[in-house]
């Protein structure tokens, strides 16, 4: 009985590009952390990141091809999360106290009398 | 009811091809490396069970020892009884109880498969889960936890001195065995499905599982990374809810409760779809507002997931975020609502049988109404502001949980304990379990609203003495409801012998899984079943039902 | 045109396509679980990340980048011998499967090796808590809560890796050599394959979390 090869797996070619481009990717963000752009450096890097795992996601891990509802279970992970980090904030940003002020502090060093010779 | 069924149903009974699950292979290793889901089922309830009565001895002595307020425990003994209470109770009796046993035994079922997606997972959960088992008996054996079960930090990771590790380490490798069960029933119900058997026509059984599936394998992550961090922490010596390095104890319990609070979902989500199989049947008419029932089902399982900080109010939480997290308690209650509607007006023109799974159902609903009511009223902040971390709390939370959920894990059993036994149980026995059950269960908790309403403590091996009367009613009240609780066991255990022999649907339901014999074969289906119509096509005027593959039954 | 007997489902499906999609739903269904235990981790880092930049900039400079990018290309590198190894499994290619195959996992020993190697690095820096931790000038008492983030989080990313390591030693060593492998049917070894990018994945959030604060 005669199998037909996935078309998407007869080639190497687009998983090499897709390879390079998270290699670059990888560098633009490496890269962001030495220009001393404050807090766009993480926000690039993250971006990064997530475009990353789009790359992998569609191309590596195949999420393009049948069963269609991979996407959806693929993308739930995320956006459970935004439950947690979002809903999580409503406490911290604006809890009174918070963050601590003693995070801060210099640590306290041992005396000398407390090691009595 | 149903007592001339049988001859009747045996008419249409499959000719036997194969021989039942129970009888296909008897030897030890065709149980324990078995890959039957109807199988493994029975190994979980085995374990459930075990684990039931270990929670209620720690129960039991609880409730001896606040019968006076003398009482029989030593504080920190007392403080070790609560704490395993509620672990063993939570994670190895309610999370797992229905889903596991009537989940795996019926799913493939109801939906016209002959096993589950993955049926090597669904064993390896059940390993998983005796694993944690035994960490949480070496736990309990070597003295136990004292931090409650919801292991609050900095108690529990700088100052209690309990074997904490080994209880959270538990709860740890429970999740496992929660998750791989999950993950089998969500690829199931959306790959195994029979032809013709679509969403809107399943079992709302099946759809409770469903959501049940949802919730349990997004929230439990979360616990998993809790847990993994309280351990490490308790451990090493240090971690992310050191509060002397800036860590947040608060953190900890956001992130218990965003699985916790979802976790209550978990037990009652399995349990709102039984009481939906039930009714129609012993009702005789079809469930009013099927898509209204499926739209709440999965509304509950989102919402659960906005509202964990309502545990957390007198906590330190800034202030704006707890009225959000009122709001959206409020909101999560508007699906439980409709459901309760709907079962209510389901009875409506209906010819009713008061048969023992009807009876737990009733009761069902009546309890998690009150339940649910009082839940309101803790999410009103001012209100908790005053009861929380008292009985109140403790009641309300018993109310859906042993009122609500176990009610209908015992409707469960004697509903479907002819397709799995393939024997009746005594019908006046049942009876009479389920309305002793429902009057013990009152007379334990509903004193202890009025003790939270006068200021009772929780988690407090004494009290003062003026609130004696009400306690020693409670504590009596327990003693009734664990007699209502071992009857089943005994006449159960009888009617394995000596009860009826049952045919494939001595209630003339509606189901597939009431369409092959009693006990079912070994691979469900011999040929897969068609479905033309959606579930619960009785007729109560006829008395006459549809079974969901179209075959008619007169009266 | 690779030419094979279509090998018989378990009983529960109907085809053994339909077999082979529901592994990878399956797998699907279970990095919800894992993006989600992985996302709570990352979102204590960013909770005290933000609320303690300063800190956390100080305490981090100590991580090793040569050991964290060179892990980066490493992985990404074995998510792509992994694909060719599937890739060569759809065309009946045997020989050329196992040597990605051998590769692939010989890529994970190596990021195992060089994690290895970084955490005796961290142990001579001093950035291991409380069994050997110094706080540095600057990172005040919340730069500790950077390191207990880094140890846990790489801790169990390298559990993780190691699981990898195993499944595709199990493809290797029992499925493939039993010839159980086929064009017709290669579904487990998308399945392993999908868990290891997914390890990847991880790894991609990690390093900038761990390795590019306060480098400027």
């Amino acid at each position: 009985m005669r199998i037909e090869v996935d078309p998407r797996r007869a080639k190497a070619l687009p998983f090499a590009v897709g390879w390079a481009a998270v290699i670059v990717l990888g560098g633009v963000s490496l890269g962001t952390a030495f220009l001393g752009i404050g807090v766009w450096a993480p926000i690039i890097q993250f971006g990064m990141s997530f475009i990353q795992t789009v790359i992998v996601y569609v191309l590596f891990m195949r999420l393009k091809g049948p069963p269609s509802l991979k996407w959806i279970f693929a993308a739930s992970g995320f956006f459970w999360l935004l439950f947690l980090y979002g809903i999580t904030m409503t406490d911290y940003s604006n809890r009174r106290g918070w963050p601590p002020p003693s995070a801060a502090a210099p640590p306290v060093l041992e005396t000398p009398s407390a090691r009595a010779p | 009811m149903s007592v001339t069924t049988v001859e009747r149903a045996s008419a249409d009974e499959p000719p036997e091809t194969e021989p039942s699950y129970l009888t296909a292979e008897n030897t030890i290793s065709s149980w324990l490396l078995t890959r039957d889901h109807k199988r493994i089922a029975l190994l979980f309830f085995a374990s459930i069970t075990f684990f039931f009565f270990v929670g209620g001895m720690a129960a039991t002595l609880m409730r001896l020892n606040l019968a006076t307020p003398e009482g029989l425990l030593q504080p920190s003994v007392y403080n070790r009884m609560f704490t395993m209470h509620g672990i063993i109770m939570v994670w190895f009796f309610l999370i797992p109880s229905i889903p596991t046993t009537f989940g795996n035994f019926f799913i493939p079922l109801m939906i016209g498969a002959r096993d589950l997606a993955f049926p090597r997972v669904n064993l390896g959960s059940w390993y998983v889960f005796n694993l944690s088992g035994l960490v949480v008996l070496y736990s309990l054996v070597m003295g136990g936890a004292d931090t409650g079960w919801t292991f609050y930090t900095p108690l529990s990771t700088s100052f209690a001195n309990g074997y904490v590790f080994a209880a959270a380490m538990a709860v740890f490798i429970n999740g496992f065995s929660s998750i791989m069960t999950s993950l089998n029933f969500v690829v199931t119900i959306h790959r195994l499905r029979a032809p013709g058997m679509t969403w809107m026509r399943l079992p709302l059984f099946v759809w409770g599982i469903y959501s049940v599936s949802v919730v349990m394998l997004t929230a439990t992550p979360v616990l998993t990374m809790d847990t993994f961090l309280l351990a490490v922490e308790r451990f090493v010596g240090t971690g992310l809810f050191d509060p002397a390095h800036g860590g947040d104890v608060l953190l900890w319990q956001h992130m218990f409760w965003f699985y916790s609070h979802p976790a209550v979902y978990i037990m009652i989500l399995p349990a709102m779809g039984v009481i939906s199989e039930i009714i129609p049947c012993y009702a005789r008419r079809p469930i009013f507002g099927y898509a209204g029932m499926v739209i709440a089902l999965m509304a509950i399982a989102i919402l659960s997931f906005f509202v964990w900080a309502h545990h957390m109010f007198v906590a330190g939480i800034s202030i704006y975020s707890a009225v959000f997290f009122s709001l959206m308690t409020f909101f999560v209650a508007v699906p439980s609502a409709i459901k309760v509607f709907n079962w209510t007006v389901s009875l409506h023109k209906g010819s009713i049988s008061f048969d023992a799974p009807m009876l737990y159902a009733l009761g069902f609903v009546l309890l998690f109404t009150v339940g649910g009511v009082t839940g309101l009223m803790l999410a009103t902040l001012p209100v908790d502001v005053d009861v929380h971390g008292t009985y109140f709390v403790i009641a309300h939370f018993h109310y859906i949980m042993v009122g609500a959920t176990v009610s209908a894990y015992f409707a469960a059993l004697h509903y479907w304990w002819p397709k799995i036994t393939g024997r009746y149980y005594p019908e006046g026995w049942a009876r009479f379990s389920a309305i002793l059950t429902y009057v013990g269960f009152n007379f334990t908790f509903f004193p202890q609203f009025i003790l939270g309403y006068l200021g009772m403590a929780r988690r407090s091996y004494t009290y003062p003495a003026d609130w004696q009367s009400w306690n020693l009613l409670s504590s009596a009240g327990a003693s009734i409801l664990a007699v209502a609780y071992a009857l089943p066991l005994l006449y159960l255990g009888w009617s394995l012998i000596w009860g009826r022999k049952a045919g494939p649907n001595p209630w003339r339901a509606t189901g597939l899984e009431w369409a092959i014999a009693s006990p079912p074969p070994e691979h469900n289906f011999e040929r897969t079943p068609t479905v033309t119509l959606e579930p619960y096509s009785y007729d109560p005027e006829h008395g006459s039902f549809v079974t969901q593959e179209g075959r008619s039954h007169a009266r | 045109m690779p030419d094979s007997a279509l090998p018989r489902p378990e009983i529960q499906f109907a085809t053994i396509a339909q077999q082979g999609d529901t592994a990878e739903l399956g797998i699907w269904a279970f990095l919800i679980n894992e993006t989600i235990f992985f996302g709570a981790l990352i979102f204590t880092y960013f909770l005290y990340r933000n609320f303690y930049p300063h800190e956390f900039a100080v305490a981090a400079k100590d991580t090793v980048l040569w050991c964290g990018t060179l892990n980066f290309l490493i992985l990404i590198t074995s998510s792509l011998t992994m694909v060719l190894s599937i890739n060569a499994a759809a065309q009946g290619e045997r020989k050329a499967m196992i040597l990605w195959l051998v590769i692939t996992c010989a890529l994970g020993f190596a990021f195992l090796l060089v994690k290895g190697y970084e955490y005796y690095l961290d142990f001579l820096h001093k950035s291991v808590p409380i069994v050997a931790y110094e706080i540095k000038p600057g990172e005040g008492n919340a730069g500790i809560l950077f390191w207990a983030f880094y140890w846990v989080a790489t801790g169990l990313h390298a559990i993780h890796l190691m699981a990898g390591i195993g499944l595709v030693l199990y493809m290797l060593l029992w499925r493939i050599r039993r010839g159980l492998i086929t064009p017709a049917y290669y579904a487990p070894l998308e399945v392993v394959g999908i868990y290891w990018s997914f390890v990847d994945v991880v790894w991609l959030f990690l390093f900038p979390c761990i390795y590019l604060v306060g480098r400027s």
